[in-house]
């Protein structure tokens, strides 16, 4: 399993750079991941978006469906897509420390 | 070889990017001939097998030649193919639906030739690059998938089992004896990519163990609720577990009386794994078909229940399906297809008469509509 270190802190990864583990994500590991995810500077509506995603997992053990995200941030899409422009899934899911999504993808 | 940059700028992924253009537009590649007669069709006839003649209002004739593909194909293929057709077709080519390749001439005789050429053309092994065929009541090239080139979900293998049954069938392909289009279609797992459940003939990769729990991972890498709902069966729990190590961690439980190895579970959680050697095999199914020419479409049923994986050549998924084919073309009636046939003559005499085992296994069992596929009448045959 491959690891990073970033600004003194351990992060275990897999090929596509998702957290193995949720409970090892901390402030720094968005910093880490945000460049090759093309986010120049985080801005308040990254992190409500993070923020979410987490509080989300947290309490329900999945990621939100789309639809959910756009309706409790009041992000649409096309705004989401600004923000992370990998996506839901593969910018803003793995800057909050979610799993890799899985499925037919 | 060192890194060759195309232009994108990775300090600034956003800037001169090109996006939401969608495919080229096909009237971008036809052929003159096409072009120009473009829904003035009159009517078409098949001339011989792997080539057709289609008549336009105009008196345009275009002459369309088949010919096989093994689908997985390299660049250097698809360049000996665009010399084809650079060579003969003035550089127009297209591929079928089911990936069989077609070039387009005017006259018959460069149809003639062209036909010559492509069937002259093998690889060093001996196999034709270009054979060709498929026109017609015969068996065209198979409708398959991923397997073990490239899938994660896989029960068996596509390209090898493909390669074995079109063997076994050439002759099918590059003749039109059969009583109708034979459609074989192949997927290596229950997720069915493609045409197996409305096939004629359809192979399907098919486990028989349920799946491995990774419990120390597991809720790492899952999330869990999305494994537990995608169980057809309900057979998947939530459930906590102490590991060697003390640590209590979050888990699933299977149940595995209720576990049909379908698979959906590791699909959605990479910590359920199932593949397994000696479990894994093929389900043969027959009868399907999407066209509702004379009767509706029909959806293929399932006729041998397991073949196991026998790598390189699976002789025994050979015979079985050549036993089938052979059994169809000889009994069935002009334009039957095989669904057609074996409900006309009655499944207990399809299995009879392709000397094929009917077990248990083929009774449907999955919740109310099972009771559909039940016989309630008296109407049988001993």
């Amino acid at each position: 399993m491959p690891s990073v270190e970033f600004q003194g802190k351990n992060f275990d990864i897999d090929e596509d750079g998702f957290l193995q583990r949720f409970e090892d994500w901390c402030p720094e590991w968005v910093d880490y991941v945000k460049d090759s995810e093309g986010i120049k500077d985080l801005t308040d509506e990254h992190n409500k978006v993070i923020e979410f995603l987490q509080d989300y997992y947290k309490k329900n053990g999945i990621a939100p469906m789309v639809r959910i995200l756009s309706k409790v941030t009041g992000y649409k899409l096309k705004h989401i897509y600004e923000l992370f422009p990998s996506g839901p899934g593969k910018g803003a899911c793995k800057m909050a420390g979610l799993p890799k999504p899985t499925g037919c993808v | 070889m060192a890194f060759v940059s195309s232009g994108y700028n990775p300090d600034k992924p956003m800037s001169d990017r090109i996006s939401d253009i969608g495919p080229r537009n096909y009237e971008e590649f036809l052929p003159p001939v096409i072009k120009k007669n473009f829904g003035k069709w009159l009517y078409h006839e098949i001339i011989e097998p792997g080539v057709l003649m289609h008549k336009a209002e105009s008196g345009d004739e275009v002459y369309t030649v088949r010919a096989g593909t093994a689908r997985l194909v390299t660049t250097s293929y698809i360049r000996e193919a665009c010399a084809i057709a650079k060579e003969y077709c003035g550089g127009h080519l297209r591929w079928t639906t089911r990936n069989n390749v077609e070039f387009m001439v005017e006259s018959l005789e460069d149809a003639k030739k062209l036909k010559e050429t492509l069937n002259a053309k093998t690889f060093p092994g001996g196999s034709h690059m270009f054979p060709v065929g498929g026109t017609g009541a015969s068996i065209s090239n198979i409708v398959h998938t991923q397997g073990w080139v490239h899938c994660h979900t896989p029960a068996t293998d596509a390209s090898g089992t493909v390669k074995v049954i079109m063997d076994e069938l050439f002759e099918e392909f590059t003749s039109m004896k059969m009583p109708a289009i034979l459609r074989i279609a192949v997927a290596c797992c229950l997720n069915m990519c493609g045409a197996c459940h409305c096939s004629d003939l359809a192979v399907v990769g098919y486990h028989r163990k349920p799946p491995m729990v990774d419990n120390a991972y597991l809720d790492n890498l899952c999330e869990i609720p999305l494994a537990i709902a995608s169980c057809p069966t309900g057979a998947l729990k939530p459930s906590k577990m102490e590991l060697p190590d003390g640590k209590t961690v979050k888990t699933i439980a299977v149940n595995n009386d209720r576990c049909m190895y379908c698979g959906n579970c590791y699909t959605m959680c990479p910590s359920l794994p199932l593949a397994d050697q000696e479990g894994d095999g093929i389900v043969l199914m027959v009868g399907g078909k999407v066209s509702n020419r004379i009767s509706n479409p029909k959806f293929s049923k399932v006729a041998v229940a397991f073949i196991p994986n026998e790598p390189p050549r699976w002789p025994t998924l050979a015979k079985v399906t050549r036993k089938i084919v052979e059994t169809y073309a000889a009994e069935a009636k002009k334009y039957e297809r095989l669904g057609d046939w074996a409900e006309r003559i009655g499944w207990e005499r399809f299995f009879e008469k392709c000397e094929l085992e009917f077990t248990h296994h083929l009774i449907d069992d999955f919740r109310d509509p099972a009771y559909f596929t039940w016989r309630q009448t008296t109407n049988f045959k001993f």
